[in-house]
């Protein structure tokens, strides 16, 4: 509470990766006003240099801890890993980005700094305990991210997708921010940190905003019952930019919640592990579920977005170091497989009348044999087969889920994993077993395949060799747990 | 070999070898396959030369890869006396699988594919029965799954793609209990000792209350009992041996299906000793109703492939029922009876896909005698259905016999049932060697047939000339696992009794 009265000049220092890239999106905002047209290459070779020097001065600085701004903004590694992978993220979308706008006519220079912007606030997001610093952050990505959707302006879809996502965003942000100020009189401070910790009389009064809060956050990350946005702003949004909002989104909107986990208090322990648990299992089904029925392979991949938030969300009811490594893990896992299938979408719909039909996946390894190669090894990720990221996800959240004694959250995960198999051995089986309708030839330029390669590789080896990721995930998340 | 790491050389050859094809010609690509199976298969029988018979309850060929040094995890491998038969089936096994599938008209098309797979699947066996970290194991039990998927899914029978899925999900579903108990084991571990450990000899000295003990030995057997498989949770198997190519199902019967009761022995009895005594009449029961049940089943089939893939059900009740009889005659014969049915359920799957290969049908009423026609063919058949069946001087005999003499140590009542059992699983086997002997071809079907020879003659004498040795030299496999039986129930008996 006092830093609120002491009167320090903001450390840069700690924010220069921000700064870097906030300062790449005024470039690109200017050339886009100084170009009639603007040079696409240009334009990606701009956001990509400043995006290389963001995240060379992220890994110069990893171990950086402090706050900044009055506590407005605070870094640690937590922060630093989610924004390493978010530029990384952002970065590869670039690399997909263009032919697909290319080939449906949608080419504007608002794309780049839009996305820049959205980058920007997500990183905001992932460093911040200050719940006004939290409702700007979510704010600026949530327009960002409705933008980016209704980009495909001669599409009906994109714009309704786009509608959707609208209204519901906004009654999440309505609803987070009525949480803050219910915590706000609870405790008379902003920091969560402060508000999690503070005994006062009205108990109500913290349960109230923390429940509002989190459903705010829920309808984020599609949560069920706070779900129903997310399926069609993914089907509608242009592919490259779903693969964006699962993997980037997934993990902004997922941090601020992350955080809350070590503040987790003996005496509403029981309630948290309760409700997320509860909110956790029913997610989890009714996703697998409901994927199990999708005939369009871009909804479906959405819906196991959903029943993903739901795995996620397990590891985040056991409020114990165990279970925020498995739960940073697991999200930084699924931000790659996430992003991985959206993105062999993208590039199939580049195949005349694709439609995402499943039963077009039929004999697809005829025609693009190492296209559906990624994608069988992304399909099995997701469904959790060793050794792959989505594996390790899986394995360390049952290790959580077993360590706290969650038994029936455990049993009600090996279900909804179980149906989930149905789906994803469906689209391998369709691809790889059935003789083909009619082949077809797909340009994939040599930079598009090295990047879809690399994503499958990454996913492979993250699994087989978990130990390149798991440091930076221990350490950040027994840090966390440091008061 | 003192310092050799043969365990990672024979699992990255085939690994090599996979990724040599993915290079070569389509043709090319069985003589890469036959070559590195026979070099894994040669340096097996080499390394016999190495291993010391007198310290076979004792891990060699030990090698340790740390993978997360703070959960203890290890790419830690070794093979001890059980282990290393089953490695030696495994190596035999996979040889004798691909030079059939060399010459078997279903694998016609995709060769690369196909023997990539089967390259792979040799792999990751190997890793099964090597790993000893429980999550190592884990992984490698789970890869088996993709390239079998695949190999009955694209180049299976008429039912393939249905079969496929039921195989990959009855397992996948039930494996992930085995993970919950493997994350289980290992947080106790830490509630225990401070630190998290998925290794094996760590968490063999885990202590546990009884209940939560026989919940663990729950949570396993959930994943090895449809794996076995026992018999409610056996629907899976009859579909996936029945569909899959003849080299798919001797693969998934002889080793597969080994998995499951080898880590039943490896991981239920020796980590949850108390359980596993508290459990005994139940599993011993439960085994003997398996080889009952599965023995009517079987008889009652059409298709061969059914008859030959319920066969194996039947088998494997012998295999359990053996080894939760904890004394040494049943662990005796359940390990002997482990590597006697690869043998002879490999021979018998190749039997059914040879005379498809002639009469392009799988009904026992189309068999009808058609086998007289081919005199070699006709010896190893008979020689491989005795075998089966448990005649004295058969490879099976032992398993039967020693079962049967581990039951009588606890009652008469209890070995009289095991004979009953032994009774019916003579019985199916009679019914099909008189379908395929002694029934008489109907006049003008009579097709000309060729006899075995060539590759499939050598794939099929790799089976039956290891059945003769099991069935007149038992001892020579004894020698492999008495050191380890006698250790592991010292182990029971120190834990529960103490």
């Amino acid at each position: 509470m006092e830093q609120l009265i002491k009167l320090e000049l903001p450390s840069l220092s700690l924010i220069i990766p921000e700064l870097v890239v906030l300062l790449t999106g005024f470039i690109l905002f200017t050339l886009d006003l100084v170009y009639k047209r603007l040079n696409h290459a240009l334009a990606i070779t701009v956001s990509l240099i400043g995006y290389l020097i963001a995240l060379l001065f992220l890994f110069l600085n990893w171990g950086l801890k402090g706050e900044t701004f009055y506590g407005l903004y605070h870094r640690d590694g937590f922060s630093s890993l989610m924004q390493a992978f978010m530029i990384l993220l952002t970065m590869l979308t670039l690399g997909f980005t263009h032919a697909y706008y290319k080939q449906r006519r949608s080419t504007y220079g608002e794309f780049y700094y839009i996305l820049n912007f959205a980058l920007v606030s997500g990183m905001f997001l992932v460093s911040s305990y200050n719940l006004l610093a939290l409702y700007v952050a979510l704010e600026a990505v949530s327009i960002s991210f409705y933008i980016l959707t209704a980009l495909l302006r001669s599409d009906f879809n994109s714009k309704e997708g786009a509608f959707k996502y609208l209204m519901l965003g906004g009654l999440s942000i309505a609803l987070a921010s009525y949480g803050a100020g219910f915590m706000y009189l609870y405790s008379g401070s902003l920091d969560l940190r402060y508000i999690l910790t503070h005994v006062a009389e009205n108990q109500y009064f913290l349960v109230l905003g923390l429940v509002l809060f989190l459903v705010g956050f829920a309808i984020k990350i599609g949560a069920v019952p706070f779900h129903f946005w997310l399926p069609d702003a993914y089907q509608g949004a242009p592919t490259p930019i779903t693969a964006y909002m699962a993997s980037v989104g997934k993990l902004a909107f997922f941090a601020p919640i992350v955080r809350l986990m070590p503040y987790v208090q003996e005496h509403f322990a029981y309630a948290w592990v309760t409700t997320v648990g509860i909110i956790s299992a029913v997610t989890m089904l009714y996703g697998n579920l409901t994927a199990l029925v999708q005939k369009d392979v871009k909804r479906l991949l959405a819906y196991s977005s959903i029943a993903h938030s739901g795995y996620i969300l397990a590891g985040i009811a056991v409020a114990k170091v165990i279970g925020l490594k498995a739960v940073i893990y697991f999200l930084l896992a699924y931000a790659l497989m996430g992003f991985g299938g959206f993105m062999v979408l993208a590039l199939l719909e580049r195949v005349p009348n694709w439609e995402n039909r499943l039963e077009q996946f039929s004999g697809l390894r005829f025609s693009v044999p190492w296209l559906s190669l990624s994608f069988m090894v992304i399909l099995l990720a997701l469904l959790g087969i060793p050794p792959t990221v989505g594996f390790v996800g899986k394995a360390l959240v049952f290790m959580a889920l077993s360590f706290e004694g969650l038994w029936w959250l455990a049993f009600i995960m090996i279900i909804a994993t179980g149906i989930s198999t149905g789906y994803y051995l469906r689209i391998t089986a369709l691809m790889f077993m059935k003789e083909p309708n009619h082949t077809f030839d797909l340009s994939i330029s040599g930079g598009e395949r090295a990047l879809l390669l690399l994503i499958t590789f990454g996913i492979v080896l993250l699994g087989a060799v978990p130990i390149i990721l798991w440091n930076f995930v221990s350490l950040s998340a027994e840090n966390l747990f440091v008061r | 070999m003192e310092g050799f790491p043969l365990l990672s050389t024979s699992m990255l050859a085939p690994l090599i070898g996979s990724f040599i094809i993915l290079f070569l010609r389509e043709e090319i690509s069985k003589w890469v396959a036959s070559i590195t199976s026979g070099f894994v298969f040669l340096l097996s029988l080499l390394s016999l030369f190495f291993f010391d018979f007198s310290k076979a309850y004792k891990v060699q060929f030990e090698e340790k890869y740390t993978l997360i040094p703070e959960l203890n995890l290890s790419l830690h491998m070794g093979l001890d006396g059980l282990s290393y038969v089953m490695y030696l089936l495994t190596t035999l096994v996979s040889l004798s699988a691909i030079l059939w599938s060399t010459r078997d008209h279903q694998i016609g098309h995709r060769l690369k594919e196909y023997y990539i797979w089967f390259l792979l699947t040799e792999t990751f066996l190997i890793g099964v029965f090597a790993s000893l970290d429980l999550m190592v194991f884990y992984v490698f039990y789970e890869l088996t799954l993709v390239p079998m998927f695949f190999v009955i899914g694209i180049w299976g029978y008429k039912l393939r793609m249905y079969s496929a899925y039921k195989f990959f999900i009855y397992i996948f579903v039930s494996s992930l209990f085995l993970l919950l108990g493997i994350v289980s084991l290992a947080s106790v571990h830490y509630k225990q000792f401070g630190k998290f450990s998925f290794n094996y000899f760590d968490l063999l000295k885990n202590t546990y209350p009884l209940e939560f003990e026989v919940f663990m030995f729950l949570l396993f057997l959930i994943a090895f009992a449809v794996k076995t498989p026992i018999v409610p949770f056996h629907t899976w198997l009859p579909d996936a041996h029945g569909e899959a190519p003849t080299a798919g199902s001797v693969v998934l019967a002889a080793i597969l299906l080994k998995m499951g009761t080898y880590a039943l022995l490896r991981f239920n009895i020796s980590l949850f000793p108390e359980a596993s005594v508290f459990l005994m009449p139940l599993m011993v029961l439960w085994g003997i109703f398996t080889i009952v049940f599965a023995s009517w089943f079987t008889i009652s089939q059409s298709n061969v492939k059914r008859f030959v893939a319920y066969s194996s059900v039947s088998h494997m009740g012998f295999v359990v029922t053996g080894m939760f009889l904890l004394n040494t005659e049943g662990l005796k014969a359940s390990i002997t009876e482990m590597f006697a049915h690869g043998l002879t359920s490999s021979a018998l799957f190749m039997m059914a896909g040879f005379i498809y290969n002639r009469l392009h049908s799988f009904n026992m009423q189309a068999l009808r005698g058609s086998i007289r026609f081919m005199p070699v063919f006709a010896v190893f058949v008979a020689i491989t259905g005795f075998s089966s069946m448990g005649l004295p001087g058969g490879s099976s005999f032992w398993g039967k016999f020693l079962t049967i003499v581990g039951a009588r140590e606890y009652t008469l009542l209890l070995a009289f049932l095991v004979i009953v059992g032994a009774f019916f699983s003579a019985v199916y086997v009679l019914y099909l060697l008189k379908t395929l002997y002694l029934d008489t071809k109907e006049e003008g079907r009579l097709i000309h047939f060729t006899d075995i020879r060539g590759f499939k003659l050598l794939a099929f004498f790799l089976m039956v000339l290891p059945m003769f040795m099991v069935g007149f030299l038992p001892f020579l496999f004894f020698a492999f696992y008495d050191p380890y039986i006698k250790n592991l129930l010292e182990q029971i008996a120190s834990k529960v009794g103490g």
